[in-house]
């Protein structure tokens, strides 16, 4: 409700100047606590435990021989091991880097060749393929030329064999003609012929004739 | 009233080194640490002590470990690996060069590490300030860093390659060179001696102030006791500011150890080289 009446620029200044008189408050307390602890009666302001200075020759002899005894013990049992370790392991991820820069470079050589063979057999399968394209090209016109060939010599011996056949029927014919002829020559001779025997004669060679 | 709660020297006790654990009251209080032959365990005594031993625990299951040299399961002993491996591969390699950083790699990680959980030690409650917040702890490790550096170097070159070395190469007359080379050697060898001086103070002063600054923050709720209003006011705050200077410290707890490995090995660096 409060928030809703005022504007969004008037609620953050209101907010800010409420913030600030905390922050002030807080300085104001605090710069009333030093005066009250420097105000103190007790205050020993000569103490030498305050002084970061005071030298103790005690505490620095233990420093010295407390870090020299550890640093002998981490050296032997725990540094020195480690940075061998380091090393160690630092070797072995070189020679598993250089091991696989090297099969990646073997690899890339490989599929070179790869590559190189494959468009080899590439070339190699188009250029049989043409070849046999050519071949199959060749022999079909070969057979065609071929059937041709054949088709043209039956069709000659065909019609070798319709003119002999022809020739042969014609013979036939003529010679059955020349047989009829004769054979109706001698009736005619042999026998006395009329007009109605004449008529008998010829139809009966016309019908010889057709049927043979 | 406030006059006995507020207690500069009782204030400087828990910031400083002294020979009580101070706990609350339910706890007894506080613990006298034991003497032995006539010397006084102190709160950073027993601070480094238990620093060494956490470390002998941390460190030697560690290289166990990976002594194999294959990679390590776990996501605490992989921590270790990656602290380990940063400080070598990004701060001691650079500095030292590939050639001579594994001999000193295994000083620069006990240096970074002993620092490291010093600083820590102080953030645990009850602990005590931080071992590394004394200037004998400081000196005696930049001292240690002085005497890696110089021997590392004489070993290199010769006891007196090593220091000649100190006298950056000139091309001037020999009149000159006379007078001139001494007095830069001089210059050379104290600047050396200051540079490891004031890595111990920069170390000492950091954490000595951080440490003073949060029981300050702290003594301000003490002195407010005798007025309520007042009181109630510091304590919120003192305490808001203490949590976050404790992020703070966490943080210079780290970057300290970090910036203190970081230049012993820039200085044992260059002492592996001529100028």
């Amino acid at each position: 409700m409060y928030h809703n009446v005022l504007t969004h620029a008037e609620f953050h200044s209101r907010k800010f100047k409420r913030a600030a008189c905390i922050a002030l408050a807080t300085l104001a307390l605090y710069a009333a606590a030093p005066l009250m602890l420097f105000a103190n009666q007790e205050l020993d302001e000569g103490d030498a435990k305050l002084n970061p200075l005071a030298w103790q020759t005690d505490l620095a002899i233990w420093t010295a021989v407390v870090f020299l005894i550890l640093l002998a013990i981490l050296w032997i049992f725990a540094f020195g091991p480690i940075v061998k370790a380091l090393d160690m392991r630092e070797k072995s991820e070189m020679d598993k880097i250089n091991a696989i820069n090297k099969a990646n470079s073997d690899a890339k050589e490989l599929l070179l060749q790869y590559q190189t063979q494959i468009s080899g057999a590439q070339e190699e399968a188009a250029n049989i393929l043409a070849d046999a394209r050519a071949a199959a090209d060749r022999q079909k016109d070969d057979i065609i030329a071929q059937a041709r060939d054949a088709a043209a010599q039956e069709r000659e011996r065909a019609k070798v064999e319709i003119q002999s056949a022809t020739d042969a029927a014609l013979q036939e014919i003529a010679q059955k003609s020349a047989e009829l002829a004769t054979d109706l020559a001698g009736k005619i001779i042999k026998r006395d012929i009329d007009q109605k025997l004449d008529d008998d004669v010829i139809r009966d060679a016309v019908e010889k004739i057709a049927n043979s | 009233m406030a006059g006995q709660l507020v207690n500069m020297s009782e204030l400087a006790g828990h910031v400083s080194d002294g020979s009580t654990y101070h706990l609350p009251g339910f706890l007894g209080h506080e613990i006298t640490l034991p003497s032995f032959c006539g010397l006084q365990i102190t709160r950073f005594m027993a601070t480094e002590l238990v620093v060494a031993l956490l470390m002998i625990l941390l460190f030697v299951p560690l290289a166990w470990k990976m002594r194999t040299g294959k990679p390590l399961k776990g996501r605490f002993w992989n921590l270790l690996e990656v602290f380990l491996t940063y400080l070598r591969n990004e701060v001691i390699i650079p500095s030292i060069g590939k050639k001579d950083a594994d001999r000193f790699t295994p000083f620069l990680w006990t240096l970074f590490f002993f620092i490291l959980f010093c600083n820590l030690a102080g953030l645990v409650p009850w602990f005590g300030a931080s071992p590394t917040g004394a200037i004998a702890t400081t000196v005696v490790l930049s001292l240690a860093t002085f005497c890696v550096l110089v021997g590392s170097g004489m070993k290199k070159f010769g006891v007196v390659g090593f220091w000649v070395g100190q006298v950056p190469h000139m091309d001037v007359p020999l009149v000159m060179g006379v007078f001139l080379k001494p007095m830069l050697f001089v210059i050379e060898v104290v600047g050396l001696i200051v540079k490891h001086v004031v890595l111990s103070v920069r170390l000492l002063a950091n954490m000595f102030a951080g440490h003073l600054v949060l029981a300050v923050m702290l003594g301000f709720i003490a002195a407010t006791a005798d007025h309520l209003v007042l009181w109630l006011g510091v304590t919120a705050a003192s305490v808001m500011m203490c949590v976050a200077l404790n992020m703070l410290e966490l943080f210079v707890a780290f970057l300290q150890a970090y910036i203190f490995t970081f230049l012993a090995s820039i200085f044992i660096g260059m002492a592996q080289s001529h100028h």
